[in-house]
Parts: structure tokens; C-alpha cells; sequence
């Protein structure tokens, strides 16, 4: 069997170097630097993590199970990851014989959770929007509204993850609709850009790591659940690592969009603008979002790093940022004002930036109106995150 | 009688609750499907650019994203008024990404979602009272799950668990090459796709495949005695009649040693299910001393009320365009509906109806999806599974008939010769010709079909040099209506729209797999496939072998998992008010 052993360098060093190496940086440094050779990381500890289905599709569960570099499967197996609950890999399943839970929690969901929590200290990755419509009855699981559930697990977690943009912003689920007010579906801490989520209804107080995208990079979730484990990240060090929507700089850099590392950068600034699909030119003009999505698709890339959207003449739909999809709707017309992108924040960089593409300026400016707006955000974002 | 409940029935997609009354002898009477989750997609897609669902609708389900993506955009190039241009590569392209995802979708339930139930203490006990315990050791040796334990002791991952999940990912990661990015590949969009690949992508991606094949050949099929894919396809499939595909089957089987049970014997995975799954094929055909008698659950008990219906899939892609109804033969994998006593007719998409009236919407029953008027109930006091309305689900019927849609359906709507022989074989011996045996052998099969498949499309039809797109401008959605009719790898699926003058969206409708799998009784108070499918089924390991144990009910496990369900596909329905919607000014239907 080929488990792509390729990170045999850090796998190799032997514990104590490999500790010390870690142990001498900081969170934010751990996340940039050690990327995916997480691996040694992972050895070292054991800290249960404990997934979450919600309104969720199971993309973001696909998308990890694509990790590459190591492979989930190495991370299973070889390096200690302890997957205590994943409704879609666990051999459990919910089993009530005559209204009550049956057998023993080698089986049966409800009992492995309750014993989960019981032990606490896991780490919780929660997949997928949260209902609060119909009494939060849009979403039961073993008869019990999510939301329940949901406050009973994150109670006695140690680190909370979102996983993907329906958990993280609301996603799809929240989406403008004429039933939204009905089914009222949020993300954690936010919904869209508002502060609005599942936690602070439920009085949940916990910082929360929002891995957007829809679905995230694989490497987004093995990185971070790494450095969780490994304990390189504590409540004290998110405002350092963490933008003002808590997406992980690193991943998700507020300087810096998918525009500029794009793969077809070339032709947009030589003015080759494709206005039909399956050209080989910059996708501007079909409705491409890269100028105004901050993440680092087009330097990390998926899949084994081995293409991304614009790559494939796909322009991008800004699934990384919050508000998405509404606020990159519709997808294929190109961006000609701020009123295209008008979402519920009036501070978003990509707004800003829009607004500064519209009357003509270009990405050159573009980019100097987010460094400044980037200047101008320091005060207000550190005293956001005091708040929290 | 004793109410055992599976919630949430995990290793599928998405949010399922089966409830099942179980008599003293372990044999279920009568049973409840639920999908639990609501999420109103089809509502999220009302007002926007009919273009923006192509990447919205991959995002119904992140499993089979591909599959939704291309219903929708078929469905767009009928709406756009292009389908008959759509160029022959662009339609090559989409067969390749819904191939590669169709392999990496069956390779995932196969052995990630369902394989693992294999592994079930309750057949450790079976297999070991019959001096079987040989067998068990390979069962959990190549199924086990992750995170697994029986009685204390913890059980290793599989062997084949292990090696599917990294061949799985291959899948995705050749998906990349043409789509940019997999979950929710981006290409697929109407007028044909946004890629032309290159030389070096078709070479990159024929190496996946290559890559593809060595699973196959290694893990599935005894490729080391010399039946590798190809072999297999020519004993079992090309050419050959239903009862020969069984013979040299049973032919292959019935050379191999008992003593020696390995893979390296020629025990692959394919081989050990076919033969230890099935209480005719292994204990009354191969004389084996025990089976998992999986040919004993999930079956059908009244052929009136079950049928077996297919939209076809993959275009033939011989020529530019496809006629977006699907008729017969239109596509590589046939449309058709075939009656619960086999009797094959065309498909036609104007008998698709859909009921609610045990389902949570308060508006009216029985309509197509073009007419369709439903309101989700607000109240969560409305929202419970005991009473007269108890899923998310539509009860979904072709011609009035509850229909299973899947690899067993379009097996069968295709004439698959193993499937048809394996079918002819338990009808003549008193079985359900559907059933859980049937049912995953029809899905390995149709794996291996399209994956042969795949290869030509990859190395001999894509072109570097094609046409990959035609241009499309929004005024030509305006005031329009479109169908585009596909098939997802759990089964039939269409995506149904419409537009006003403004070429916004005013209604959008997805009729999904797993509503026709896993929908809960209709009007007539018919239950669904599902639900049918565990009336009469054993609870417990090897049709209750050793008698019942509710708290393991493997057996219901089995039956649910075998259809694969996908609830995030099936729930996300909400139709629009009759008020609103254009079909019926649009007309012409």
C-alpha cells in the first residue's frame, strides 16, 4: 500500500529535536512554516477530535478526506489522530431499541458521544450551518434539534474548528431566500459578516477558527487540527493568527488576493481579457471574484497542489470569503460597481476593493487601497477582538 | 413487537432516521424513513442568474457535487437553447469528470460507507459457530473502519479500507487537472465547459487512471490470477448471455481453495463478497459451509409496487449536441423504467410526480415537478417522526410507482448480463432479485464498467485540439424553461427550471436519488423503497443465525446503507407557491 510517505525528513527527526524545532515558534510562525510536514507534530500527542455534521453537504468531509501531504490515512493511522466522532467514517450509528439507547458505544453514537463528553478536552470540528428556525427542528439528529447538540458537545470542547463556509458564515443554507427569516440558518460566530451566529444564542463562549471556503483546502483542516493537538495554539494567541472574520491569516491573508498569484495574472496585465469560456486568458470579464477574495488558493492550490479554479478557466466565485455566495452573485458577470458586491459590511476589503476596480484604477491601486485600509482596520479589529 | 430506531444513520450522506417495528423473531414488519435536515436550496435559487447554479446546485451535495453540476448545466444549455451545439468535446469532457467522480463515489460507499458493517462483531459469531472463522479474519482485516473496537479490543483499519481512501483521492485529484479543484469541480457550464486541456493534462490524467486500474486489479479483482479488469469485463459483461456471465463466474469461484483465503489466492474483494455474501450463490451453489445471506435482506415483497427507473447518463458524445429528454439509447447508460416483474418500458419524464402527504409540507400531492406547490411547515411542534407527516422527503413515483434508482436500476434498464443473471437466478429460487447482494454487486460492477469506459474517453476521445465551449449570453435564458436529466451514482436525477424576463430564475426544482430511495409513503399510503425493502428483512447478522440482538441490528444497517443514501441531495427540496410560478405561462408542456 502507498500511504505517500513523502515527508520522511521531518518524520525522521527524532523527537526531542523535532519538539525543540517546534517548541521555538510561535503559533503564527508554526502555521506558516511548518504547512503540511505537520506530521511529526501529530505524532507526538493524542487529543480527540470530535466532527460535527450540521446543514451540511458533506463536501468540506471529502475535501479533508483529500489531504495529501500526509494523507488522512497516514494521519490516522501513523500519526495519532484520533477521530472519536465523524458521522460519516465512525462505525457508530444512533441505535434506540423501544425509545432508549441500546448496546455499548462501540456501536452506538448517542453512547460514544455522551462518553466524548464525558471525558471532555477534544478538539470539535463542526461542519455545516446551524437551524434556528421551526425550534431549531429544521435539522434533528436522534430526534434532538442540532442546536442541542451542538451546545451539549462545544460545552466541554477545547477548540472549536468550523469547518467550511456553511459553519463558518452561514454558507449556502443561509443564502438570500424568501423562507431565510424562516429557517434562520447561522454559522457559529457569524452569519455572512455579521457577528450574528449559533454560539452567542446558544451562550456558547468560545473562540472559534473559521476554515472558509466551500469546500476548504484539505490543508487548511490537517494544518490547523495539527497545531491544535500539538497545543501551538491557545485561546491568547487568535488575535494574533486570526483575521476579524477568525480565518486564520496564514491561509486566508488580508493583504493579498487570489489575484495576484493567479495563473493567469500575465494576461490580465497585458490586457488579454477572455470574454467566452475555454480561452486560455485572464477571467475578468467572465465574472472572475480572485481580485477580491483573500486567500491562497493560487499558491497553496488543491488537490495535491495540483490546479485551482482560474486554472481551469474557472472563474473564481469568492467561496472563501464570507457573505458567499450572495455577495459574489451572480458569479459570471464581471464586477462593474460596488453595488454587485453590496453585502451587510460596509468595511470589506472587497468592497473597498471593487469599488476602487469600478471607476478604473486597477489592481495596482486596488492593492494600495487594501494596504491602507489595512492600516486604518488595526485599531477597531484589536478592540473587536478584546471584546470577545 | 419492538420499535428499534437508527438515528442518525451514520457512514452516508447527510441526515437519515429509519424507524423499524420488529417482531419477537427479529424480522421487521414494517418500517419509517426519515430525512431530518431542511435546507431550501431550491428557494436560494429563485431570483438569482440561472448560470450561478451550476455552482450552487454542485453544492446540494458535496459527495456527488458533480453529478448536480452537470443535471444543472444540461439543464441550462436546454434553457440557453444550445443543447444541440454543445460541442462533442465539451460533452467528452463532462463524461470524464462525472466518470472519475462516479468511480471515487462508488469506491467511497463501497468500501469507506459500507464495507465496514462487513466487519460487524455479530458476524464474528456466525462465521466462528461455522468454523469460518478464516473468513472473519479477512472480512475485518480488509473492512474494518477507523476508530474501531470490538468488545474492548481495538481492530485495525482494513487493509482495502486503507487503500481505498488514497485511490479515492487520486480520483479527485485527476478531477483537478480538468475541473481546477475537487469537491465541486468548476467546469462544467452551459454551452460546454470552461477548460481545454492540454496534452500534459490528458497524460496526467491518463496516469490517474492507470493509477485507478492497479486498485481495481490489486484490491477488487484477482488481477494477480490473471482477472484483471479488462478479463473480468469479457467473462462477465461484453457480449456474453446472463445465465454464461453467472457460470463463469460461479466457474471462477468454485476453483478456489478454502484454505486459503487471502487475495494473493485469488480471494479479492469482488471474489469474497460474491461469494460469501450471498446464501444462494455461496452455501447452495459453491456449497460453502456459511454466508452473510445478504441476497436475504432488502428485497421486495410485492413486485406491483416497486419499479426500477433510470434518466441514462453520459452522453454518446459521437456528435456535437444531446437531446436534453434522454430518450432510449441516448446516453452510455441507457434511460428506462423497468416494472418489479422486469418488464422494460421507455423512460418518460411527464410520469414523475411527487407526493407529500406524509411528508413535512403543507400544499398539494401528486404533481410533477413542473407543477409542483409546496410549503414547509414552520412550527417545530409539526416537525416530529411519529405521526402522519414524518420526513423532509417527497415521496417521489414514476407512473404512480414507488421506484428503487441506482447501479441495480440502471443495471437492469441497461440489461447488464451478470446483474440480469444474478436477478433471473434468485427469482427462480423464491429471492427478491433486488436485494442487498444484487444491489452492491450491481454497484461493483457498473464501477468497473464506466472505469473501462473512462479509459477511452480519456485516451482516445479528448482532444487538445477540440471545441470546448459555445457562447452564451444571458438574454438567451430569457422567459425560458429547461430539463436537464442525468444520473447521479446513487440514481436518476433532474433539475428542472425556469425563467422570467429578466432571465432570473423563477423556479428551480431537483428531483434527487435518494427522494426516490429513501422517500416515505405516498398519498395511497404506498411506502417507499426502503421502507419496503426492510418489511420482511432480518434485523440481526446472517438472517438472525444466532438469533435476534436489537441493540445490533446489522441487518437494517445493510438494507438502508445499500441504497447509498444521499439526504443532503433529497432535502434540500422546497417548490415555490402556485402563484408564483411560470411554468404554466411558459407553456408547451
Amino acid at each position: 500500500m502507498n500511504t505517500g510517505l513523502d515527508n520522511l525528513d521531518i518524520l525522521e527527526l527524532d523527537r526531542r529535536t523535532f519538539l525543540k524545532a517546534v517548541g521555538m515558534l510561535g503559533a503564527s510562525a508554526f502555521l506558516g512554516n511548518y504547512g503540511t510536514q505537520i506530521a511529526r507534530a501529530l505524532k507526538v500527542a493524542e487529543t480527540k477530535v470530535v466532527w460535527l455534521n450540521g446543514a451540511a453537504c458533506t463536501g468540506c468531509s471529502m475535501s479533508f478526506i483529500n489531504s495529501a501531504h500526509p494523507d488522512v490515512v497516514q494521519a490516522i493511522t501513523e500519526l495519532n489522530v484520533n477521530i472519536g466522532y465523524m458521522e460519516t467514517l465512525s462505525p457508530q450509528q444512533g441505535i434506540f431499541v423501544d425509545g432508549a439507547p441500546a448496546g455499548t458505544s462501540e456501536l452506538n453514537s448517542e453512547l460514544k458521544i455522551e462518553e466524548l463528553v464525558r471525558e471532555g478536552g477534544y478538539i470539535l470540528v463542526v461542519e455545516g450551518a446551524v437551524p434556528f428556525g421551526g425550534s431549531g427542528r429544521y435539522l434533528t439528529i436522534a430526534g434532538k434539534p442540532f442546536k442541542d447538540i451542538l451546545k451539549q458537545v462545544a460545552g466541554k470542547a477545547s477548540a472549536v474548528v468550523a469547518m467550511g463556509a456553511c459553519s463558518s458564515f452561514g454558507g449556502v443554507p443561509s443564502a438570500r431566500s424568501d423562507i431565510r427569516k424562516d429557517t434562520d440558518y447561522r454559522g457559529l460566530l457569524f452569519t455572512g459578516t455579521e457577528k450574528k451566529g449559533a454560539f452567542s444564542e446558544l451562550g456558547i463562549d468560545k473562540p472559534v477558527i473559521n476554515l472558509a471556503g466551500c469546500p476548504p483546502n484539505p490543508e487548511f483542516g490537517l494544518i490547523t487540527l495539527g497545531a491544535l493537538i500539538l497545543g501551538k495554539i491557545t485561546p491568547a494567541d487568535l488575535p494574533d493568527i486570526l483575521d476579524r472574520y477568525n480565518r486564520p491569516t496564514v491561509f486566508f491573508p488580508p493583504d493579498h488576493t487570489i489575484h495576484e498569484n493567479c495563473p493567469r495574472r500575465g494576461y490580465y496585465d497585458k490586457g488579454q481579457l477572455d470574454t467566452e469560456f475555454s480561452g486560455e486568458h485572464c477571467l475578468r470579464k467572465l465574472g472572475c471574484k480572485g481580485p477580491y477574495t483573500h486567500s491562497d488558493c493560487a499558491t497553496r492550490r488543491w488537490n495535491n497542489a495540483l490546479s485551482m479554479c482560474t486554472k481551469a478557466g474557472s472563474p473564481c466565485i469568492g467561496c472563501m470569503e464570507p457573505g458567499f455566495p450572495d455577495s459574489f452573485s451572480p458569479f459570471y458577470r464581471e464586477s462593474e460597481g460596488v453595488g454587485i458586491l453590496l453585502g451587510a459590511d460596509a468595511n470589506t476589503i472587497a468592497k473597498v476593493a471593487i469599488g476602487a476596480a469600478a471607476v478604473g484604477v486597477g489592481a495596482h491601486a486596488v492593492r494600495r487601497v487594501m494596504v491602507s485600509m489595512k492600516k486604518h482596520d488595526a485599531e477597531p479589529e484589536k478592540a473587536e477582538e478584546a471584546q470577545e | 413487537m419492538t420499535t428499534i430506531t437508527i438515528d442518525p444513520l451514520t457512514r452516508i450522506e447527510g441526515h437519515l432516521r429509519i424507524t423499524a417495528e420488529v417482531d419477537e423473531r427479529g424480522i421487521v414488519k414494517s418500517a419509517r424513513s426519515s430525512g431530518t435536515l431542511f435546507r431550501g436550496i431550491e428557494r436560494i435559487a429563485q431570483g438569482r442568474d440561472p448560470r450561478d447554479m451550476a455552482r450552487i446546485a454542485s453544492r446540494i451535495c458535496g459527495v456527488c457535487p458533480t453529478c448536480h453540476s452537470i443535471a444543472s448545466v444540461s439543464a441550462q444549455d436546454d434553457l440557453f437553447g444550445v443543447a444541440s451545439s454543445v460541442p462533442r468535446d465539451a460533452l467528452v469532457m463532462r463524461n470524464i469528470l462525472q466518470g472519475l467522480n462516479w468511480v471515487a463515489s462508488h469506491a467511497t460507499h463501497i468500501y469507506v460507507l459500507f464495507a465496514p458493517d462487513l466487519a460487524n462483531p455479530g458476524y464474528r459469531k456466525v462465521l466462528e459457530s461455522r468454523n469460518l472463522g478464516s473468513v472473519w479474519k479477512e472480512l475485518a482485516g480488509r473492512f474494518a473502519p477507523i476508530s474501531y473496537a470490538i468488545e474492548g479490543q481495538p481492530v485495525p483499519p482494513g487493509s482495502s479500507y486503507l487503500a481505498a481512501i488514497p485511490a479515492r483521492r487520486k480520483l479527485h485529484e485527476a478531477m483537478a487537472v480538468l475541473g481546477g479543484k475537487m469537491p465541486d469541480q468548476m467546469a462544467a457550464i452551459v454551452g460546454g465547459v470552461t477548460y481545454r486541456p492540454t496534452a500534459a493534462d490528458i497524460t496526467k490524467v491518463a496516469s490517474y487512471w492507470i493509477d485507478t486500474a492497479g486498485f481495481v486489479n490489486d484490491y477488487v479483482l484477482p488481477g494477480s490470477k490473471g482477472v484483471d479488469l479488462d478479463t473480468w469485463l469479457s467473462l462477465t459483461h461484453d457480449g456474453v448471455s446472463p445465465e454464461k456471465a453467472v457460470e463463469n463466474l460461479l466457474g471462477y469461484m468454485g476453483g478456489l481453495s478454502l484454505n486459503d483465503l487471502s487475495r494473493e489466492a485469488g480471494w479479492s474483494d469482488a471474489v469474497l463478497f460474491a461469494a460469501f455474501g450471498s446464501e444462494l450463490v455461496g452455501e447452495k451453489l459453491l456449497s460453502l459451509p456459511a454466508s452473510l445471506k445478504l441476497d436475504r435482506l432488502g428485497g421486495y415483497g410485492d413486485a406491483s409496487k416497486i419499479g426500477f427507473l433510470s434518466y441514462g447518463v453520459f452522453y454518446n458524445a459521437e456528435k456535437d449536441g444531446f437531446d436534453p429528454t434522454s430518450p432510449a439509447g441516448e446516453r452510455f447508460l441507457s434511460s428506462g423504467f423497468t416494472s418489479g416483474d422486469l418488464k422494460r418500458e421507455a423512460f418518460d419524464h411527464m410520469k414523475v410526480t411527487e407526493h407529500v402527504a406524509h411528508s413535512f409540507y403543507t400544499s398539494g400531492s401528486d404533481l410533477h415537478p413542473w407543477d409542483g406547490a409546496t410549503e414547509p411547515v414552520k412550527a417545530g411542534s409539526d416537525i416530529g417522526f411519529e405521526g402522519d407527516k414524518y420526513s423532509w422527503l417527497k415521496a417521489a413515483r414514476y407512473r404512480g410507482i414507488p421506484s428503487e434508482v441506482g447501479p441495480l436500476a440502471r443495471m437492469i434498464n441497461n440489461k447488464e448480463p451478470l446483474v440480469m443473471g444474478l436477478a433471473a437466478a434468485f427469482a427462480k429460487n423464491g429471492y427478491s432479485p433486488a436485494n442487498v447482494y444484487t444491489r452492491m454487486l450491481a454497484r461493483m460492477q457498473e464501477t468497473l464498467i464506466v472505469a473501462r469506459e473512462l479509459k477511452k474517453w480519456v485516451t482516445e476521445d479528448l482532444d487538445p485540439a477540440g471545441r470546448y465551449a459555445v457562447p452564451t449570453d444571458l438574454w438567451m435564458a430569457k422567459s425560458g424553461k429547461g430539463v436537464g436529466l442525468w444520473e447521479g451514482p446513487r440514481g436518476a436525477l433532474g433539475h428542472w427550471l425556469s425563467t422570467g424576463g429578466d432571465s432570473m430564475i423563477r423556479n428551480y426544482q431537483a428531483v434527487v436519488p435518494t427522494t426516490w430511495n429513501a422517500g416515505p409513503r405516498d398519498g395511497s399510503s404506498v411506502p417507499g423503497p426502503i421502507e419496503q425493502a426492510l418489511s420482511g428483512s432480518a434485523i440481526s447478522a446472517a438472517g438472525n443465525a444466532l438469533g435476534a440482538d436489537n441493540a445490533n441490528p446489522v441487518g437494517i444497517l445493510h438494507v438502508a446503507r445499500s441504497y447509498d443514501p444521499c439526504l443532503a441531495c433529497a432535502v434540500h427540496t422546497i417548490d415555490m407557491n402556485a402563484t408564483q410560478r411560470s411554468f404554466l405561462v411558459v407553456g408547451g408542456l
